[in-house]
């Protein structure tokens, strides 16, 4: 994203837009106005300060971006479609069409480790420290997934360094794993992410859950003692099934 | 991936927060997608959402249903947003009947959601996702009364320093509580963003810190 400083006049409407605060006050390189300023390095390409409309003068535009670069709007532009899930947004359709793809079944879990989620954004080092992590678990990495995308070795969650300097709002590690690998999931999350990432993440666990409602999961989540926040998300089965499950809830 | 899962609040905030959305499944049933999601585009319009949209198209704070429902794709995700629980089994229940063939998912509380998928008639929820919070470098998230309403975006178009401006607006009567949480909500194209959510959370007591906060 960029700021035309011939056209901008400095009124800093756009300024409280931005959700990883990279714009300031500054001086034009050209005339030494007072203009508003991107920090190139912490912009997450996300495109709000366009799209909300506030600039008086139309100074803010989008630049062509580059490769590397580009894979931060691919991360933190909703309205960039990436080519290799065919959806937009960051993730996959993980359990929003379970009952039709069969993706999470009984016995197994959905994961997604949202880096940077909420609203702290991330730099990829931290993501690949987490795909690093969580690979030990000999785990496949949903291949629908941006981040999977950009893997060098999906065996072992290492990102392509060419993308490990790049800043998205956030980034979803994605994987499905047996449901008894949970306690090591949580003990790599705590033992060896929590203290090393210099960012935050918010995670889910999805299951299928039994015809009475109920799953083994959720024990599981709170014998680790996690405190789950109260909002869940709920794929009412209303999609045709396209697959035949193999054991019955 | 988790779009409508995280959002923070308290319980009485929470229960009048919720999320129905339609989803098509790629490579199994996106060819036959789009008339499907634009009925179902029309009828949750029917049910009184406060906000719903389309990524792509926007949000109903700036775009007719009609023009949502016209441009839905065959990778679009659709989603409303609802601030009533009845509205929600009205919803449901007539999604139900229409048996349209396609993924719909719910957000909101746990129990809430049990309840509503019972009155709608429908069995047990098939799949649940849950989540197990915030970790990590916790201490570089913004204020609670800050995330109570950017959660409300899962893409975090909605930016603290927006939030907290707006606060300002309406804490000083340069906006009303509506005009303020309009402002944030067309940040969020896909229409998550609860307007009159965020419009209760404003007629609170605004936080002490915000009186001298900056505002441009």
């Amino acid at each position: 994203m960029l700021v035309d400083e011939t056209k901008c006049i400095g009124c800093g409407r756009c300024i409280p837009f931005c959700p990883v605060q990279a714009r300031s006050f500054g001086r034009a390189a050209t005339t030494g106005r007072t203009v508003v300023v991107i920090d190139r390095d912490r912009c997450a390409e996300c495109g709000v300060c366009e799209r909300a409309g506030v600039c008086p003068v139309d100074a803010i535009h989008q630049d062509v971006l580059e490769w590397p670069r580009q894979v931060r709007s691919i991360l933190s532009n909703p309205l960039v479609e990436f080519k290799g899930t065919g959806i937009p947004g960051r993730g996959t359709e993980e359990i929003k069409t379970n009952e039709v793809t069969g993706r999470v079944r009984i016995g197994r879990v959905g994961v997604g480790i949202e880096v940077g989620r909420p609203g702290v954004s991330t730099r990829w080092t931290e993501v690949d420290k987490i795909c690093r992590a969580v690979a030990k678990l000999g785990i496949e990495f949903c291949a629908d997934n941006p981040i999977t995308h950009f893997m060098v070795d999906k065996k072992a969650g290492i990102l392509d360094p060419a993308v490990v300097n790049e800043v998205s709002l956030s980034a979803i590690v994605e994987f499905e794993m047996a449901e008894e690998q949970l306690p090591e999931l949580f003990r790599i999350l705590r033992e060896e992410v929590d203290g090393e990432i210099n960012t935050v993440y918010t995670f889910e666990i999805a299951a299928r859950l039994r015809p009475d409602g109920s799953t083994t999961v959720l024990k599981k989540i709170q014998d680790a003692g996690y405190e789950m926040l109260k909002v869940s998300k709920n794929n009412l089965g209303l999609g045709r099934p396209k697959f035949r499950e193999e054991v019955a809830p | 991936m988790t779009h409508s899962l995280h959002r923070r609040g308290d319980v009485d905030s929470l229960k009048k927060d919720f999320l129905v959305l339609a989803c098509t499944a790629k490579g199994y049933n996106d060819d036959v997608f789009a008339p499907l999601g634009a009925e179902f585009v029309r009828i949750c319009a029917r049910h009184k959402p406060v906000n719903g949209g389309d990524m792509k198209t926007g949000n109903l704070l700036y775009v007719d249903p009609e023009e949502i429902a016209q441009k839905v794709s065959s990778s679009t995700i659709i989603e409303f947003t609802f601030d009533n629980k009845q509205n929600v089994i009205d919803t449901i229940r007539e999604l139900k009947e229409r048996d349209l063939g396609i993924s719909i998912v719910i957000s909101g509380m746990i129990d809430e959601v049990n309840d509503i998928v019972e009155k709608a008639g429908l069995p047990k929820v098939h799949t649940r996702e849950y989540s197990l919070g915030t970790h990590g470098k916790t201490k570089l998230l913004p204020e609670w009364e800050v995330l109570e309403f950017t959660t409300m975006c899962g893409h975090a178009m909605v930016a603290s320093e927006l939030v907290k401006k707006m606060i300002v607006e309406s804490r000083k009567g340069r906006a009303t509580p509506r005009e303020a949480a309009v402002v944030m909500g067309k940040c969020c194209s896909c229409g998550n963003f609860n307007i009159s959510r965020a419009v209760e959370l404003l007629e609170k007591n605004a936080p002490l810190w915000t009186a001298d906060y900056p505002v441009y």
